[in-house]
């Protein structure tokens, strides 16, 4: 309650506007308006939560004055509180849309770390008619930002009659200034802007009225074409204001494996979390981004715990279920290593997520198995006795192969098509899945917040990272399962990237980041331990191309 | 797979400079200044006779009169943390320009101490 000259009344809802959310950008629903994800539990008040804890945290007075009751002891959290949560004020500039010069691509929805980038498809007809409903003051204001693209407009006008009428809008509330999606476009519609005053009201006001004139028009969907999506509410399951670094290649991991697997199971799935800097933002108390329920135990026993969850599921008759179990590479490579294997040799149904960033890149960057030779971590300082990791990196989609009938994928959000299958391909797979994602880690790599996504290909591209998929349903020999397919040059030992003319190499990835920087002597020149990592970066893809009968 | 093809129309640079053969500094200072008056930097792209220094918003500086060929390139491509090889930088090509990137930062592992 709030008082108001001595008289007390009700103050508005925390999922409605506010005098400090005039245009409620911070509530459920991502394309469209939701209620709070309410829960029959004693053990859980979601509206409780959400009115008081939010509120107080949101308010800035929630740490000093909530008291320690037992809905803070508990630790619970409800689905997607971080829906709830306002970051417009943590970056000087923002994207804006040039709706002329936009494809409809989604290349920008997609590779958005934070689901603060959203796009919309309606009929001519029916946008007509809704427009009409956006208050005269900004109709032309917001209208103008809508574009009428080749792939839904003149493809739409063609096959159906009408055509459809493509609109990209950004969250101000959960926009941290990244420019991710800048750096992906590559039809120059968008461009990094100052949050003046005006814009930051047009900015509010556009995304309150996208999301008031309700959801995409299904027709215009291809299901077959995988990156279009996130045009559906059902794909939004990892919401806007988790606490990542801004441009975190984590974070889009996370919101496209969600995506994904919203798309076939809506919320009827579950995940278990390895500890990690993605339980750390996930759950920033009192912010949940998940819309599906979440648990974390530790660091090392995620996939034990999986399993736990799996045949309590499995004895519920919740057998069509799917369970993500999730973790870095300090989680799955390292220290929970051994129950992964055992979770694979079970032969149980759980799909297992790695976000492999090479670090331990929440408790300090410590350098990981799977670590690059020559990367300059905590634990593996460079100095002038050792220069960085000696030892070789650990190829853990490999030793997941040779687990009985286990599905394998290694890929990286920058490959839209490659990842999707992967992920699809893992949740068709009746048995356990492992998928490793390429995940740049900014503060740890040392490149800059917008590179999560070019970063990720340089990876592919180099051999740093070979992606591939391997299904065990494909037939009886190595070969026949493994597919390299995706990599650049996928015959060759090193892709020539065209803008150079240059073979492209371990030691070419390692110049473009921060991690290796020490490597290189006032010349340029690579030390002798960087020729070792892009030695054993060669004989990791001759390997995969022996695999996979390339060789 | 994000595309590898930009359409990137580029308008007018923001500032030029015109490099003078042996002041090379003067062409350092001046890329200096992209720090401020540009954006995250995204690219570079370095003809036989001129370069781009472009970021995020595809707004860039000219250096014009320095390519390259020229041995004073590399000082200014190293100032701005351009990712390329100094064995082959100088070397002809059949292209009309090289392109690199230019998005290295210091880690937070660079200043740890045991």
């Amino acid at each position: 309650m709030i008082q108001t000259n001595g008289t007390s009344t009700k103050a508005p809802s925390m999922n409605e506007a506010t005098p400090k959310d005039p245009f409620n950008n911070n509530c459920y629903g991502t394309i469209v308006d939701s209620g709070y994800k309410l829960i029959s539990l004693p053990v859980l008040d979601v509206t409780d939560f959400n009115e008081r804890i939010i509120r107080g945290y949101e308010e800035g007075w929630g740490e000093r004055d909530l008291p320690a009751d037992l809905s803070v002891a508990r630790s619970l959290i409800p689905a997607g509180t971080a829906s709830l949560r306002d970051f417009s004020n943590i970056a000087p500039e923002i994207p804006e849309y040039i709706p002329e010069n936009c494809t409809g691509c989604m290349d920008c929805v997609t590779e958005c770390p934070d689901t603060a980038i959203l796009g919309k498809v309606l009929s001519e007809s029916e946008w007509s008619k809704k427009m009409q409903t956006i208050p005269e003051g900004d109709r032309e204001m917001f209208s103008k930002q809508w574009s009428k693209t080749k792939k839904y407009y003149d493809a739409g006008k063609k096959k159906l009659g009408d055509g459809g009428m493509f609109n990209i809008i950004i969250d101000p509330s959960k926009c941290k200034g990244c420019a991710e999606c800048v750096t992906v476009c590559d039809d120059d519609a968008l461009k990094m802007i100052p949050k003046t005053d005006q814009v930051m009201i047009d900015s509010r006001k556009s995304h309150r009225y996208f999301k008031n004139i309700g959801p995409s028009d299904n027709k215009y969907i291809n299901d077959n074409l995988l990156i279009d999506m996130m045009l559906k509410e059902e794909t939004h399951i990892y919401t806007g204001g988790a606490g990542s670094c801004a441009g975190c290649g984590e974070g889009t991991a996370l919101r496209m494996m969600c995506a994904a697997t919203g798309s076939k199971y809506g919320d009827q799935w579950g995940l278990v979390a390895a500890t990690g800097c993605n339980t750390v933002y996930t759950s920033t108390y009192p912010y949940n981004p998940y819309l599906v329920p979440w648990t974390n135990s530790l660091f090392e026993n995620a996939p034990a715990d999986a399993i736990g969850v799996r045949m309590r599921w499995d004895q519920m008759g919740w057998h069509d279920k799917p369970i993500w179990c999730i973790g870095g590479d300090g989680a799955m490579f390292d220290i929970g290593f051994q129950a992964l294997s055992r979770l694979f040799a079970s032969g149980m149904n759980v799909k297992v997520f790695v976000l492999d960033t090479q670090v331990y890149s929440n408790t300090g960057g410590q350098a990981s198995t799977s670590t690059y030779t020559g990367q300059n971590t905590k634990m593996s300082v460079h100095g002038k006795a050792v220069g960085g990791k000696q030892e070789r990196r650990k190829e853990i989609a490999q030793i997941a192969i040779m687990h009985p009938r286990t599905y394998v994928a290694q890929t990286t959000c920058a490959h839209v098509n490659h990842f999707y299958k992967s992920v699809l391909g893992a949740l068709e797979f009746d048995g356990p899945a492992l998928v490793v994602c390429y995940t740049t880690c900014q503060p740890e790599h040392g490149v800059a917040d917008n590179m999560a996504g070019e970063q990720a290909r340089l990876a592919v591209d180099s051999r740093a990272f070979p992606i591939l998929i391997y299904d065990p349903r494909k037939g009886d020999k190595v070969k026949e399962r493994l597919s390299l397919v995706g990599n650049p040059a996928v015959k060759d030992d090193w892709f020539v990237n065209p803008k150079t003319k240059e073979p492209v190499t371990f030691i070419d990835f390692a110049r473009s980041e921060g991690r290796f920087a020490k490597h290189f002597d006032k010349d340029g020149n690579p030390s002798e331990t960087l020729e070792r990592a892009k030695q054993d970066r060669l004989e990791n893809w001759h390997l995969l191309q022996e695999l996979a009968g390339l060789r | 797979m994000l595309n590898r093809k930009r359409r990137t129309a580029l308008s007018a640079p923001k500032a030029t400079h015109d490099y003078t053969p042996g002041e090379v500094v003067a062409a350092v200072e001046f890329v200096k200044r992209t720090r401020a008056e540009l954006r995250t930097l995204r690219k570079v792209r370095v003809w036989k006779d001129k370069l781009h220094i472009i970021d995020v918003n595809k707004d860039y500086f000219e250096v014009r009169g320095l390519g390259y060929p020229d041995a004073d390139v590399v000082p200014v491509l190293k100032q701005i943390n351009t990712a390329f090889n100094p064995d082959t930088i100088h070397n002809p090509v059949d292209l009309d320009y090289k392109e690199f990137d230019t998005g290295r930062r210091h880690p937070w592992a660079e200043d740890r101490v045991m």
